[in-house]
């Protein structure tokens, strides 16, 4: 099946003073209908990546180079690629003088609507984006959470196949927030394929069909997060607490099926396993057997900070 | 029609913007309204000027004659006549001394002091009496009005004297009766008064010429509001084309970009705004101009001519001077020294109101607004369409010059 957005060898690098490769080899591809993450800390190349997707950066020259959008080559056939492509940039770019419907009537007619189609596609916009009692307000009067809905708003006006979204979330309150992630599980129920960069991990895991990992400039792995967590081989950890003292319990818990290793520190004990969900049950059953009261019980599930971690050497949150 | 929808999203960008409304309309207009003001009591369009009332003081002393009468107060009375109400502003004091001292205290330009005897001498051929006219010496034109107006009755005045005094011979010889001197006095008396006519004394005659004179106002406040509309257009050009680059810096542009729209599109309809915009803002200035201040541009053809290449040469300018500029920062400078500069170097033919005038030689065509001011202001003079089109060719030849230079910039910029 053909690629929604295919990108091949792509290379970034900026000379001013000092040379800085932004973006070293990177290649991946997304199928329709997918919504792909590009995760990865500040400074990792995620926007100077989605820049070169948009056609709004050059890549360095490579003949290996290729990046298409349905097909459609961004070199070559740029007009017909773009047509298929909407950008949401992380910053608002709107106009801040004109109203929201103006805005999105500018906009619209950019990407080739006229007349009564844009008439109507705007209203279905205002009304997808809910905004449009507001319509004739201009948007500098907006709040930054309207201002985003409407930033998003001029992406969807044309229907795109494929939609870049570039950290739509930074910034903004929870319930904005939120409101937008459940719009780009909306986005993909459409049939849109999503280009979606963030440097928040539980974004990029409740969002993600597959993901994309990020770090100076290159693409250290993809997969999805069940098989990213799978690549570097993270268990579960669990960590209990009990009424009595650690070693009474430790011999018959170690027998579980699915109990890696367990340690006891401080009271504590701390196992990895390897599903917490098929693993749990059987660990109280053994605890109730020899009548050992558990009194708190923390399940830490291997997320994409701890694969980030094992990639890298490095948090996420501290790249 | 992309260009289009992009000029037209400026245009309206531009006119919602009342500091760009300010600049493009208010302060022309508001400059040269000031200048109107200024100059507003000069001039109207039909005499050409007005001579301010001279304020006289008269001291009439005459005690009058039986013979005679009280001619003084003829003098008195004809000078507060309506006839020369225009010219003279006429109070009366009983002192000598008081009309001079108002004389030398400024309130009145000139102190007419007719003596007690004044009367008196008209009826005795041997007395000498002499209307004392006291002025103040900063004081040229009204006094010289006041000493015509009283020259004309004391002339007449010593008409009727001789006349008298022949009268009075003749009576003496018996050949006319002593009564008849009574009625040769009236008649001449009466002939006095009719031949004080203030018309017979200024005959204010403008020279005859093909076209109606243009009025002192007129002629001071139209090269002003000319300078106002090229040194402002100017500045719109620069502003509207600084868009571009707001654009790029709130990242409208790049997101334009990335739109199935080529970037000579864009640029282009970016480049067709800032026409628009000027020519707008031109357009409206000479015809509000026209409307409010009665400025004569000069003939359609030679105005449409001039204002076609400050349309165009205020536009490249704008595109050219921001393809320098590597951010909006940076336009404070341009604005507020390269403008303003280039500006009042261009205008300085505005300050003699001529573009013939050699007082400052060729030092305003170092600037295309220089150009552009002799263009406007010899359509202004009546010049034909010939006489202008060299400066506006040189004018549009230049900034088709650095319209390119500035678009290939911007084109490698944004490559």
């Amino acid at each position: 099946m053909q690629s929604a957005l295919h990108v091949q060898n792509l290379h970034k690098t900026y000379r001013n003073g000092k040379t800085l490769k932004a973006v070293d080899g990177v290649s991946f591809d997304i199928q329709p209908g997918e919504i792909f993450s590009l995760l990865g800390p500040n400074g990792a190349g995620k926007t100077t990546t989605i820049s070169m997707l948009s056609a709004l950066l050059q890549p360095d020259a490579d003949a290996k180079t290729d990046i298409a959008i349905m097909g459609y080559s961004l070199r070559s056939e740029a007009r017909a690629a773009k047509a298929l492509l909407g950008v949401v940039p992380q910053e608002i770019a709107l106009y801040e003088d004109l109203s929201a419907r103006e805005n999105l009537d500018f906009w619209g007619k950019m990407y080739g609507l006229t007349g009564v189609e844009l008439r109507k596609r705007v209203d279905e916009v205002l009304d997808l984006i809910g905004l449009t009692e507001r319509a004739k307000d201009r948007v500098g009067k907006y709040s930054g959470g309207m201002k985003r809905r409407v930033n998003i708003g001029v992406a969807l006006l044309h229907r795109p196949k494929v939609i870049y979204m570039d950290e739509p979330t930074v910034g903004i309150d929870p319930q904005s927030r939120r409101s937008i992630l459940d719009g780009v599980v909306a986005l993909k129920k459409q049939g849109m394929t999503v280009l979606y960069t963030t440097h928040y991990m539980e974004e990029a895991e409740e969002l993600s069909d597959r993901i994309g990992i990020m770090d100076h400039g290159k693409m250290i792995a993809t997969g999805t997060h069940g098989e990213l967590i799978q690549m570097v081989g993270q268990k579960s950890r669990i960590t209990m607490t009990v009424n009595t003292e650690g070693e009474k319990i430790i011999d018959g818990w170690r027998t579980a099926v699915g109990v890696s290793s367990i340690t006891a520190d401080d009271g504590k004990l701390t196992l990895l396993v390897d599903d917490s969900n098929q693993v749990l049950p059987r660990l109280f059953e053994i605890a109730a057997q020899r009548k050992i009261r558990i009194t708190s019980v923390d399940i830490q599930e291997p997320n994409l900070e701890s694969v980030f971690l094992h990639l890298t050497g490095r948090a996420l949150r501290d790249a | 029609m992309k260009p289009i929808v992009i000029a037209l999203k400026d245009l309206t960008r531009s006119f919602r913007s009342v500091f760009a409304l300010v600049f493009m309309f208010g302060i022309p207009l508001m400059v040269t309204g000031m200048f109107y003001l200024m100059f507003g009591n000069m001039a109207n369009t039909e005499t050409g000027f007005d001579l301010p009332r001279t304020r006289v003081v008269i001291a009439n002393l005459d005690e009058g004659n039986a013979q005679a009468g009280e001619l003084g107060k003829m003098v008195v009375e004809t000078l507060q006549g309506k006839d020369f109400s225009s010219l003279m502003d006429v109070s009366t004091v009983s002192d000598a001394g008081e009309a001079r001292k108002m004389v030398d205290s400024q309130q009145a330009g000139v102190a007419i002091i007719i003596p007690a005897d004044f009367s008196n001498s008209f009826t005795d051929s041997n007395a000498v009496a002499e209307i004392e006219v006291y002025k103040d010496p900063t004081l040229t034109i009204g006094p010289g009005i006041v000493q015509s107006v009283l020259n004309a009755f004391t002339d007449n005045f010593a008409g009727v004297k001789i006349t008298v005094a022949q009268a009075l011979k003749q009576a003496e010889a018996g050949q006319i009766e002593y009564a008849q001197i009574n009625q040769i006095l009236g008649q001449y008396m009466a002939n006095i008064e009719t031949n004080a006519d203030p018309r017979q004394l200024l005959d204010l005659r403008a020279p005859a010429a093909a076209a109606p004179a243009k009025s002192l106002l007129l002629t001071i406040v139209s090269p002003i509001m000319a300078g106002m509309m090229i040194f402002y257009a100017y500045f719109t050009g620069v502003n509207t084309a600084n868009s571009i680059l707001l654009e790029s810096e709130e990242g409208t542009l790049q997101r334009l970009f990335t739109t199935p729209t080529a970037k000579t599109e864009i640029l282009g309809g970016k480049i067709i705004a800032v026409g628009l915009t000027v020519l707008v803002q031109v357009v409206t200035l000479i015809i509000a101009s026209r409307l409010i201040f009665n400025i004569d541009w000069g003939a359609l053809p030679s105005v449409i001519l001039a204002a076609t290449a400050i349309i165009i040469s205020a536009s490249a300018f704008g595109v050219f001077v921001c393809s320098l500029l590597k951010s909006t920062k940076q336009g404070g400078i341009v604005f507020g020294g390269v403008l303003t500069v280039t500006g009042m170097v261009g205008m300085m033919d505005i300050f003699t109101g001529n573009p013939n005038s050699t007082q400052f030689g060729i030092v305003p065509l170092f600037t295309p607004q220089g150009w552009a001011s002799r263009s406007m202001l010899l359509s202004m003079q009546g010049a034909s369409f010939e006489q202008i089109l060299p400066y506006t060719l040189f004018l549009v030849v230049f900034s088709v010059a650095v319209f390119f230079i500035g678009v290939w910039r911007f084109q490698k910029r944004f490559a």
